[in-house]
């Protein structure tokens, strides 16, 4: 056994620590929770030079798995990781990955998927992929997940097939626990091989191969060669778990079987359920029942003979899944049935969904579980079917909740209607559209969207991105929304309003609908990365529809993970500052002049250090979409929690960003530029590295000793910028 | 190695802790601190599981920690059901979060409070055990430490792990702030007051949370839809106050409404008839934007932090 050392770690640290150990070559990264943390860990290690990895942030999840495919096609060693609708956003790549026969390893905290969304644990991400064609494993404890990460990447590189590592959600990859890794990362390095087994490579220019051909009646052999991977994976991973015990101490194997060998009900369960039901396993034996639970360490390839070995003699299996397969078999429920009916067993198969959502898997639970086996069916008559969902509940059957809010009338909500005058007493008296949320003290976003929206009359339909703003006001069953809301998860909110508006405009000329309403996306910086492509689309298409954007500089959601509008050298969880990296490593994105290509009719910046200024632009944002244009505005939106500022000061470093010309005040009208504000002219214009002080510890060192060359950098990238408005402005042909 | 033992043992040889705060407390520091030295200084295992959902500063929140001997296997996870100790970092979280529930006989309670041990085992309704108050908030500011420090502190003296111990692992954990953290721990284990009660039947042991509410799939609205006419985020009119929150003052007020430009919180300033009348403490969360664009008229400022108002 070579040497190894005690840490405290969570499930997501363990798999940091295995790919810092392994040594990858490179990180394709998209934030998502509750799988963030591992690739903001690798790049705390990068920054610090303790790894030396091409570390990339992606627009989104298909992006960041695609540079993924990019870096193992070119050869190297390349891992991602990933959680629920995160994974289904990488699906159209994930089988390809299979297809092209790429050894890439991918972490997948699980997450269910769903909508309503809900961000805790379930094995719907798990279950999407069974059929992808990627070796499977599943990690129960903290310990389990950085050792499998190891063995994952060996067999991987060993078959050519991706090679997946599921461990649950918040239950382990937030889970903190004593474990054990390897002293010296060689030791790793060595298992793994230093480099990977020779492939094809892109890069090999003196024989040169063409990947990714279209292919017509031959795609089945390709299908018989995954197959064939799969049966030799399963040939070769004994020996590899044999190597990985004798080198470590710790024996995995195609399933871990803990209980009685000849129990009369097994209950099989993956992942940290397993772990709490071992409890109830001790416990009910120490009544005299024979009981084990199984649970598959290896998913696939699916280990039919060890599971027949481990199941076929107990008359009563409970299978207990954190997914569900609606009207229809479960999936693992079906796949056991198949391998016992196969052999000629007819063993009592019992289905059960649990633990959705984050629901907690106690001993308690599969001891309910286990007795539901030895039991039936004398069991109460819900429980009384072999398929069901446990920790489910009715409601009340006479809950009746009375109003407490009346719908807004157009009336009450017109208050600026052909006024030119903006007057905050007036305006102080328009009813909130959006009630009280959960935000942070002092967060930007609410109070831009108070102030928009008093400028905003009569009717109003609010779709929001997934992000901060949705979260903290939507927390079911209540709602902060008197108005009609939607949140039709991460990026799709403006494609979403166009679907929305174009039924209206339908309904409204077929005299069905006789309202008059706006329509206001609001989206954080993040969702206009991730959803860029969509934006643009309803700017390309000129729906009349409002589109807000927050930007705090971040994806703040997931706790500050790098987006493109943070500032060259910003501190990010996952942009870390230290010897070998210096926060991030570009210049802030512009989306109002991204968005000036799609010669959109309306676009613009404000913010609250101008409140004249705001709500001026709302009313013609308004009006414009009135006129049947598409608008855009972007809010400079400080974040106290991930800024790490002062909320009190949250107003003034708008100011600053404004007077500084980071963040100028400007709209473009059909093209014309206008500058709302010059402080310039004005005389007001202050260097940036002012701004860097009040903003908070994300920026704080921008204005150091140590960044003054950065600091310069930005300073000389805001004025070209403000320059080239300030001509734009001068000049309408512009 | 010091000799050690911990205070309670179920029947997996666990005891388990519950520390209950908002986000931003420092629970969860407080945690990882305390798992680090039951691990690397007194040989202990288990684990800590932080509650984790989008956490956003102000939110209630808890941390769930583990202890038992060496070689104990450490199979659950998740918040723990039956607490053995409870660590109350906000005394109002004691109703808003039902922290009886899942309490066992002879549970040892410390609240951050300005309460009595006997007025906390009412709001509380604790079948039996110790409870400790103490201020943190206010020791907190007085070291300026943070107030996760003086609960640690208080819980690691219950814990009975040595004090020499646990300000070493202090002090390395912060060594910029060493002086002050260590100035909270002393306080915090001079001040605690205690009292322990008895099982007298004034109070039955509540059975942990079963996670139920009134919609279920029976009465649900297609597709998880809420209705907004009923279910507005409208809190009752005796709802808690938030926390700390501006001091108004109506007479010194000019109604500019320029308060309302930063403010987050809809329904924060109360307006009417085109003037502010109040500050709501129900909806303020108190960034203090209001009191820093607030201007200083002839009269005076109307918004001021509460430390610098003259009441």
């Amino acid at each position: 056994m070579l040497e190894q050392r005690t840490i405290i770690s969570s499930g997501n640290e363990a798999a940091a620590h295995a790919i810092i150990d392994i040594g990858y070559d490179g990180e394709g990264y998209y934030p998502i929770t509750p799988s963030s943390e591992v690739g903001e860990y690798v790049n705390r290690a990068h920054a610090q030079g303790e790894i030396d990895l091409s570390f990339v942030v992606g627009t989104s999840e298909l992006a960041a798995i695609s540079t993924v495919a990019g870096m193992a096609i070119a050869g190297g060693r390349a891992v991602d990781v990933t959680s629920s609708q995160g994974l289904l956003l990488k699906a159209e790549e994930l089988p390809a990955l299979a297809g092209l026969g790429l050894p890439v390893v991918l972490n997948l905290a699980t997450r269910d998927i769903n909508a309503p969304l809900n961000i805790k644990n379930g094995h719907s991400d798990l279950a999407a992929t069974l059929g992808w064609g990627w070796l499977t494993f599943l990690a129960p404890t903290v310990q389990a997940v950085y050792d499998l990460n190891i063995i994952a990447l060996k067999i991987a590189e060993a078959v050519n097939l991706p090679a997946l590592i599921a461990y649950d959600g918040f239950h382990t990859s937030h889970a903190n626990r004593r474990i054990k890794v390897f002293e010296d990362r060689q030791v790793v390095r060595n298992f793994v091989g230093p480099e990977p087994p020779p492939r094809l490579s892109i890069l090999d220019v003196r024989h040169p191969h063409t990947f990714g051909p279209y292919m017509n009646d031959d795609l089945i052999n390709t299908k018989v060669l995954l197959d064939q991977k799969m049966d030799q994976a399963l040939r070769l991973l004994p020996k590899i778990f044999d190597d990985y015990a004798r080198m470590s101490g710790r024996r995995y194997g195609f399933l871990d079987v803990y209980g009685d060998a000849d129990a009369e009900a097994a209950l099989l369960v993956l992942n940290s359920a397993a772990e709490a039901a071992k409890v109830a396993v001790d416990r009910l034996r120490r009544e005299g029942k024979r009981v084990k639970v199984v649970s598959p360490t290896v998913l696939r390839p699916w280990p039919s003979d060890t599971l027949l070995q481990a199941l076929f003699t107990a008359d009563r299996i409970m299978v207990a899944e954190r997914v569900s397969q609606y009207g229809a078999g479960n999936y693992l429920a079906n796949e056991i049935g198949a391998v016992l009916q196969r052999s000629g067993n007819n063993n009592l198969i019992l289905s059960r969904t649990y633990g959705i959502g984050g629901l907690n898997f106690y001993p308690e639970d599969a001891d309910y579980l286990f007795r539901l086996a030895l039991n039936f069916p004398n069991v109460p008559d819900h429980e009384k079917r072999w398929k069901g969902y446990y920790q489910a509940w009715a409601g009340e059957k006479d809950y009746q909740p009375q109003p407490v809010a009346t719908a807004l009338t157009k009336e009450e909500t017109t208050r600026n209607d052909g006024k030119e005058k903006i007057d905050l007493k007036e305006l102080a008296e328009m009813p909130h559209r959006i009630a009280k949320h959960a935000s942070c003290p002092g967060c930007s976003t609410f109070a831009n969207l108070d102030m928009f929206l008093r400028g905003i009359d009569g009717h109003v339909v609010l779709f929001f991105n997934t992000g901060c703003g949705m979260v903290v006001t939507t927390g079911y069953p209540s709602t902060s929304f008197r108005v009609p809301y939607f949140h039709n998860l991460f990026h799709n909110a403006s494609s979403t309003a166009t679907g929305v508006m174009e039924m209206y405009r339908r309904f409204r000329r077929q005299g069905k609908l006789n309202d008059e309403i706006t329509f206001i996306v609001v989206t954080g910086d993040g969702g206009d990365d991730i959803g860029m492509d969509q934006v643009i689309g309803a700017a390309l298409r000129n729906d009349p529809i409002i589109v807000l954007e927050y930007d705090n500089k971040g994806y703040m959601n997931t706790g500050g993970q790098l987006c493109y509008t943070g500032l060259l050298g910003q501190r990010f969880t996952n942009a870390n500052v230290g010897p070998h990296q210096r926060g991030k490593p570009q210049h802030h994105k512009d989306i109002v002049e991204i968005l000036r290509g799609t010669h959109a009719p309306y676009l613009f910046q404000a913010g609250v250090a101008n409140y004249r200024d705001l709500i001026a632009k709302a009313r013609k944002a308004q009006k414009m979409v009135r006129e049947g244009n598409f608008v855009f505005g972007r809010f400079f939106s400080p974040c106290p929690l991930n800024w790490g500022a002062d909320p009190k000061v949250g107003f003034r470093i708008v100011d600053k960003a404004v007077k500084s010309c980071l963040f100028p005040l400007y709209e473009v009208e059909h093209g014309k530029t206008k500058l709302n504000y010059n402080p310039e002219r004005a005389g007001l214009k202050i260097p940036v590295k002012e701004l860097f002080t009040s903003m908070g510890s994300a920026f704080a060192h921008l204005a150091g000793e140590q960044f003054a060359d950065v600091a310069a950098e930005i300073q000389k990238e805001v004025d070209r910028r403000w320059k080239r408005l300030v001509e734009m402005d001068a000049n309408p042909a512009l | 190695m010091p000799d050690y033992a911990l205070p309670y043992q179920d029947d997996l040889g666990f005891t388990n802790i519950l520390m209950s705060g908002l986000g931003g407390d420092g629970a969860n520091m407080a945690a990882k601190l305390l798992f680090k030295i039951a691990v690397e200084k007194l040989n202990l295992d288990g684990g800590y599981d932080a509650k984790y959902g989008s956490e956003k500063t102000g939110t209630p929140t808890d941390v769930s920690i583990r202890l038992c001997p060496l070689g104990t296997p450490v199979r659950e996870s998740g918040p723990t059901r039956r607490p053995h100790m409870l660590s109350v970092f906000r005394d109002k979280l004691i109703a808003s979060q039902g922290l009886n529930r899942g309490l066992q006989a002879s549970t040892t309670v410390m609240v951050n409070t300005s309460r009595s041990p006997a007025e906390i085992r009412e709001l509380l309704k604790l079948h039996s055990g110790r409870i400790l108050t103490l201020d943190a908030t206010r020791i907190a500011l007085e070291t300026k430490s943070r107030m996760n420090m003086p609960m640690l502190a208080i819980l690691c003296a219950q814990l009975g792990f040595p004090a020499e111990v646990v300000k070493a692992a202090i002090a390395a954990q912060w060594p910029r702030a060493q002086a002050a953290n260590l100035a909270a721990f002393d306080q915090a284990v001079g001040q605690a007051t205690s009292a322990t009660f008895e099982p007298d039947a004034a109070y039955p042991l509540v059975e942990p949370t079963t996670i139920t509410s009134p919609i279920g799939f029976a009465n649900m609205l297609n597709g998880g839809a809420i209705d907004a006419l009923t279910h507005l985020n409208i809190p009752a009119p005796d709802a808690e106050p938030l926390g700390r929150v501006p001091v108004f003052t109506l007479e010194l007020c000019s109604h500019c409404g320029l308060c309302l430009v930063p403010c987050p919180e809809p329904g924060a300033i109360v307006w009417n008839d085109k003037k502010m009348v109040a500050i709501n403490p129900v909806y303020c969360k108190g960034c203090m934007q209001c009191v820093e664009i607030c201007p200083t008229t002839k009269r005076g400022k109307a918004l001021v932090e509460p430390e610098l108002a003259v009441v």
